[in-house]
């Protein structure tokens, strides 16, 4: 971690509107790469189901989401 | 009003509703006309002007280009916020871009904060873009040329102070008046050349 952010680190670690945002923003990230890694897996040629049970979920549920993507 | 544009602006037109498509973007924004300038071939447009303006300001192909695509990668994701939970969002993203290839991240739907983004068909300016091209045409006038360049268009971008792409101009410095004055210059000597 870098000084900078070690400092707003320990300046808001109880301020909701930080800690919320921080969440936020996590949940944005984390779709932008699933989306990234679902496409890649597609490319290679993996089933719905492999990936499914890669993201530990059900098929239906990561097919409905990115079906249509056109992955 | 598109009578009067060069080749290279309605190259750049055309253009920036590519740049929002690869983005995923569902409109045209102004950001998307400042990418455009550089996606032109200058074999297909040798009366591209308004990289030559930027470069008499100092700013090159790469720094915009940079820029248009942090506007994207702020939308959504907050750097700041992340590294507060001791998440460098920089250094996820060079991680990604290692193995996907250059604005991958960004260039996600998730990321782009859209559902669906439009892989195909027309996308529309919006509002802000539109009047910055409607200003690319009163800044010709006022100039007292009879053609609507890439130029102007940069003009426009810069007159309108809404849209991402006035904010990057002016954090590189690049101000509307002396702009003008470049423009008045550049066109000046291709018209005496």
């Amino acid at each position: 971690m870098s000084d900078a952010t070690k400092v707003a680190a320990a300046a808001s670690s109880r301020d909701p509107a930080v800690g919320l945002a921080a969440v936020a923003s996590l949940r944005k990230l984390l779709e932008s790469l699933e989306e990234l890694q679902v496409s890649n897996a597609r490319a290679q040629g993996w089933s719905w189901q492999q990936i499914a049970d890669a993201l530990q979920v059900s098929r239906q549920a990561v097919h409905k989401k990115y079906r249509r993507y056109g992955f | 009003m598109f009578e009067r544009f060069t080749r290279a602006a309605r190259l750049v037109v055309v253009q920036a509703q590519e740049e929002a498509r690869q983005r995923k973007a569902d409109e045209i924004r102004t950001e998307h006309l400042l990418a455009a300038f550089y996606a032109v071939p200058d074999a297909d447009a040798p009366d591209d002007l308004a990289p030559a303006v930027l470069e008499r300001f100092g700013v090159g192909r790469d720094e915009v280009l940079r820029a248009v695509d942090r506007v994207h990668a702020s939308s959504g994701i907050d750097a700041e916020a992340l590294s507060t939970i001791g998440i460098d969002l920089d250094e996820v993203r060079r991680q990604v871009e290692e193995a996907f290839g250059p604005g991958a991240l960004d260039r996600t739907r998730a990321a782009s904060g859209k559902k669906g983004g439009r892989l195909f068909g027309h996308i529309p300016f919006e509002g802000p873009a539109k009047k910055a091209l409607q200003l690319a045409l009163r800044e010709a006038i006022a100039l007292g040329h009879n053609h609507i360049g890439t130029e102007h268009i940069l003009l426009g971008l810069l007159h309108s102070d809404e849209g991402a792409a006035h904010h990057i101009l002016a954090a590189h410095g690049v101000r509307l008046a002396p702009a003008r004055a470049v423009v008045r210059d550049l066109v000046g000597r291709r018209e005496a050349g």
